[in-house]
């Protein structure tokens, strides 16, 4: 195919979905990011963790709005943040001098450790690069970034999804575990 | 007749043309957000589809789809008699047999059509052509000899266990319509007609 000739694109998007899965995605994301949040302001403000971090944002839309999506199941939504806490982590203890270069090859490696895994999780990208770029809290964490918040916040998230996804008569989740 | 036999195959591995808005449409149906795009989710069911073929073909044997009831007529049956056989059960070819019971050759229209009159008459119209010029009957000449005298021969046949696949190869590289099905002991079992590869597939891929 011709090179500008694929940037016209082939198809048409999706359709738009129903109001109630608009809101039950609404519900979810809700109560998971309540749940970590909550956490995160009332039990941790005043020490050394943090429960919350952004890209549990952007995970509260694949696994309360697309949780049909690869992307979104189990496997993919825990074990791609892991993934990329870790990498995060080391990378930017092994190039914090350069910190553009700790940013960069921290998301890059990310991307390939969730491919080589089947982990993949948009999501974990940022988790890889907040761990780089992220408050001197998050840098004193360590490793232990990866277990808090990382590791227990997605699974509080896991949980709320399982709970909240299955409510709903024509919604089931996950569609595969690993 | 060529031309046809290949559009009927490819017809077979071909799978049913569905357009972006079918997609969008089962999209609709089937409520939460699908992470695929239309032109995406219609490779997959193109891909898929062949696959499905492809197995099927492999594991739809001769046994599964042939006739049982095989008619067949001996090599020494007249080509009358042959004719009359042929005509009562409304079929266009049957194999023939020898002393005993092997299959020794397969006689169609085509082989009655190929020994009447001249060469040339390979065609129904080229007979009728033929017939009007001569004022004559072409098919005559054919009345006092055996069905061993014009059948095609050796016959081409296969076994209980030939795939599906390797039936319509043989179909479509020895442009022939029927094949007979032997056992082990190259007994005259059944026979695989290209209707019963036809009805066959789509039957069982639709199912």
């Amino acid at each position: 195919m011709d090179y500008f000739k694929k940037m016209k694109g082939i198809t048409k998007s999706p359709p738009v979905v129903s109001y109630t899965e608009m809101l039950w995605s609404w519900i979810g994301a809700f109560l998971g990011i309540g749940a970590v949040a909550y956490i995160n302001f009332n039990f941790l403000e005043k020490t050394d963790f943090v429960m919350v971090i952004g890209s549990f944002g952007a995970s509260a839309v694949l696994i309360y709005g697309a949780i049909k999506s690869p992307l979104a199941q189990p496997r993919n939504f825990v074990g791609g943040h892991l993934v990329s806490a870790i990498i995060g982590v080391a990378s930017y203890k092994i190039f914090h001098s350069q910190m553009w270069l700790a940013a960069s090859i921290a998301v890059a490696t990310a991307i390939v450790g969730m491919h080589a895994t089947k982990t993949l999780h948009p999501p974990g990208g940022a988790t890889s690069l907040i761990a780089v770029i992220g408050s001197s809290k998050i840098h004193n964490l360590g490793f232990m970034y990866t277990v808090i918040p990382v590791g227990v916040g997605s699974v509080i998230m896991l949980v709320v999804a399982l709970l909240v996804n299955n409510v709903p008569k024509h919604r089931k989740y996950p569609e595969f575990w690993l | 007749m060529k031309k046809y036999s290949r559009n009927r195959q490819e017809y077979l591995k071909k799978p049913v043309d569905i357009s972006d808005d079918d997609i969008l449409e089962a999209m609709r149906e089937i409520e939460g957000y699908l992470d695929i795009t239309p032109a995406d989710f219609k490779e997959v069911y193109q891909i898929a589809y062949k696959h499905a073929v492809e197995r099927l073909m492999h594991f739809i044997k001769a046994r599964d789809i042939m006739t049982k009831e095989v008619v067949f007529v001996n090599k020494e049956t007249s080509l009358q008699k042959t004719a009359e056989i042929m005509a009562s059960h409304g079929i266009s070819g049957v194999p023939v047999t020898g002393d005993n019971g092997e299959v020794t050759g397969v006689i169609s229209e085509k082989d009655f059509l190929f020994h009447m009159g001249s060469k040339e008459a390979t065609s129904f119209m080229m007979i009728i052509v033929q017939c009007l010029k001569n004022n004559r009957c072409v098919a005559v000449p054919l009345r006092d000899q055996k069905a061993e005298n014009i059948m095609t021969k050796p016959a081409i046949t296969v076994d209980e266990n030939t795939p599906l696949s390797e039936i319509v190869n043989i179909f479509a590289q020895k442009n022939i319509n029927r094949v007979p099905v032997l056992d082990l002991e190259k007994k005259l079992v059944g026979i695989v007609s290209r209707a019963d590869v036809l009805q066959t597939s789509f039957s069982e891929v639709k199912g």
